[in-house]
């Protein structure tokens, strides 16, 4: 390989191919996705998320979440994250046509939150009670205590207030960022169904006989 | 100062070790540097991963953050440094000439240092992209870029330059890691940051680039060394010499595709990581070639460096093996989002700081133009990291298996999850101590060599006669 042209356009070519091949080809694959419109519900989903929660993902994206959850529902067959109760189907990436920066993460020290928002509706959990569950920390999870603050209440205390963890004369406020995380959190919902992406029993599982 | 320290020099040390001095010292010193202060990170972000409640309340080191500034820390600061020096001095002794351009280096480093700061600064603050090896905000990767295009100039020059015709193995190696770099850097920069891709396919992007960052950089990166420090020690050519070249292409072919063994079973099409999975495969070509082309060094004898690289070729091979292995889906369904892809990544990067260790022991003495001060500093050294290296990826393989059985039991809580994994990841912080106080040790150990020898004052690098013959 004295030849040096020949050499750099042997070095280019390598990795040329591997991008035509690898990102242009999933690009020409995915990046026309558009969200399906389902005639049942009248609606087109994914559903375009607020701007409050988009800004929630910022949040999300800066505390470096990603380093413990992930966002991404794996088939029914593949691990357990149907029994976990994390989703019905299979994440599809039609799921994620409208995230500006998807957090599929790589880590689950936690567990996984595409449909966080699902659950939360489901079990009944109220923003105050997420916005107390992230100051006091849970699980493995740690409190995130700097995303409040302590204000002096001056007339009517503020609606948005925890109860309690104050001193007296004083009351515990999130702040615009710990709000729109929150409302970010809640807004994860892939419970909806694409024409790829149905829920469905594995058929070892069916054969299984009941336990 | 040859003459002062006659009695004293290493053997075969030219003008092309000693005019390279200040600028490779500059960039050693500081990988050295940022080796160290990655490893305290890393300790706290490991001792974070079972007392959560660590730092809680300090914003600038949560558990995601902390984790990305080590990462950057460890891949550019220590890496990008200390692997450029190694380069840049392979290709200048291939080139048989002094390094032309040495100033290019000298700004490069610092403004390639001063990006690293930055970045630190910019991630602490919040500005983290959240994907995997490229978590630096985007005010910091165009300085990136262009000092490394400053440092790598010389590189160039000195291949272009070169006396003999010829080309060698470690020629390939190291300029593929000079040229792919820029080029896989800035595309995967402009997709994710500039002009960002649409949904998932951001995924695609950046699992290609963190992959291309070991395939196409790190692994090119110690190949070069190993590939020219073997037969330099053991006086012997290198074995099947022939086959190398397709060793070379069959890393750099298959290597950049492997990256979609991070996304099995995920929202993205089913042939990206089913493509990962063949290439993981084929890819161990390279591997076998390398085996066979460099097994010599599997009897290091006494050689310290060989030591080094004996050590760090093995755990190169093995680390192919394993990430092979556990490509598949069946054992991925296990590992998959759990520590035992760290311990992966710990494994591949270990392998490249060892051989970059070996090398440095070789080249410094070189460069300054005396023998290391202390054998047992090297002794310690060398056991530490040895140690602390496998115990740690043994640790981290162990927390990640059982992670990924509790995972995968759907009985099993979090927090009893966290509750079995926790024995683990405190032998996995000891050993992150023991590799913390290797590293330190040899920072010392440098910086008694470098400075110790000769005053700080002739670091400051004098015009020499060289330059005038040579521009």
């Amino acid at each position: 390989m004295k030849n040096g042209p020949l050499f750099f356009s042997g070095l280019f070519s390598v990795l040329a191919l591997s991008w035509v091949g690898l990102i242009l080809g999933a690009h020409v694959q995915l990046g026309e996705l558009r969200p399906f419109y389902d005639e049942n519900e009248g609606r087109a989903f994914p559903l375009r998320s607020s701007g409050i929660a988009e800004r929630g993902l910022l949040v999300y994206q800066d505390l470096g979440c990603v380093a413990c959850h992930t966002q991404q529902v794996r088939r029914p067959d593949f691990g357990s994250d149907k029994d976990r109760g994390w989703g019905e189907r299979q994440s599809v990436a039609r799921d994620y046509v409208h995230q500006s920066r998807p957090q599929l993460g790589q880590m689950r020290i936690g567990p996984d939150l595409a449909n966080y928002g699902a659950r939360a509706e489901a079990s009944g959990l109220t923003e105050a009670e997420l916005l107390a569950k992230l100051y006091n920390g849970w699980g493995g999870m740690p409190p995130y205590r700097f995303l409040f603050t302590q204000k002096k209440i001056i007339g009517e205390s503020s609606p948005h207030a925890l109860v309690g963890g104050a001193a007296p004369g004083y009351e515990l406020v999130p702040t615009a960022r710990a709000r729109e995380l929150v409302t970010y959190l809640l807004s994860l919902n892939q419970s909806y169904e694409f024409p790829e992406a149905r829920p469905y029993t594995p058929a070892a599982a069916e054969e299984k006989p009941a336990q | 100062m040859t003459n002062a320290l006659q009695n004293n020099v290493p053997d075969g040390v030219t003008e092309i070790d000693t005019t390279a001095r200040c600028p490779l010292f500059l960039l050693v010193g500081s990988g050295l540097v940022w080796l160290v202060l990655g490893g305290v990170l890393a300790l706290l972000h490991l001792a974070q991963s079972y007392t959560p409640a660590l730092l809680a309340d300090c914003a600038w080191l949560t558990y995601g953050r902390l984790q990305a500034i080590q990462e950057t820390v460890l891949v550019y600061g220590w890496f990008g440094n200390a692997g450029l020096a190694v380069v840049l001095w392979v290709l200048a002794r291939l080139g048989e000439s002094p390094l032309r351009g040495r100033n290019y280096i000298t700004v490069g480093a610092l403004f390639w240092n001063l990006a690293i700061t930055l970045a630190v600064i910019g991630i602490a603050a919040g500005d983290v992209t959240s994907f995997p090896l490229l978590q630096m905000p985007r005010y910091v990767q165009a300085i990136l870029l262009f000092s490394f295009a400053a440092i790598a100039v010389p590189g160039v020059l000195a291949w272009s330059g070169r006396r003999s015709d010829a080309t060698f193995v470690s020629h390939w190696y190291a300029l593929a890691a000079l040229f792919l770099f820029p080029w896989f850097f800035s595309v995967a920069q402009v997709m994710l940051n500039f002009v960002p891709v649409r949904g998932t396919l951001q995924s695609v992007v950046a699992t290609w680039y963190a992959q291309n960052v070991f395939s196409l950089w790190l692994a090119p990166v110690a190949m070069a060394a190993v590939y020219y420090l073997l037969p330099k020690i053991t006086g012997r050519v290198i074995q099947n010499y022939d086959f190398a070249v397709y060793g070379f292409w069959t890393l750099l072919f298959f290597g950049c595709w492997m990256g979609g063994r991070h996304l099995i079973g995920g929202p993205v099409p089913a042939w990206i990581p089913t493509m990962a999975i063949v290439c993981a495969w084929l890819v161990l070509f390279h591997h076998i070639i390398v085996y066979f082309n460099l097994r010599e060094a599997f009897r290091p004898g006494s050689s310290t460096v060989l030591k080094f690289l004996a050590m760090g070729l093995g755990s190169y091979l093995l680390s192919a093996v394993v990430d092979t292995a556990f490509a598949s889906r069946i054992l991925a369904e296990v590992t998959q989002f759990t520590f035992f892809q760290q311990a992966q990544m710990q494994l591949a990067f270990g392998s490249v700081t060892l051989i970059i260790f070996g090398a440095l022991y070789y080249l410094v003495p070189r460069l300054a133009g005396a023998h290391w001060p202390s054998v047992s500093l090297v002794r310690g050294h060398f056991l530490a990291v040895v140690l602390g290296l496998v115990l740690f990826v043994v640790a981290l393989g162990a927390a990640g298996w059982t992670q990924g059985m509790g995972l995968n039991d759907a009985g099993q809580t979090f927090v009893d999850i966290a509750a079995k994994t926790k024995s683990w990841l405190l032998v996995a912080t000891a050993a992150q101590g023991v590799l913390l106080v290797g590293n330190l040790l040899f920072l010392v150990h440098f910086l008694w060599l470098a400075i110790g020898q000769a005053p700080v004052w002739k670091l400051i690098r004098q015009p020499s006669a060289a330059e005038a013959t040579v521009s």
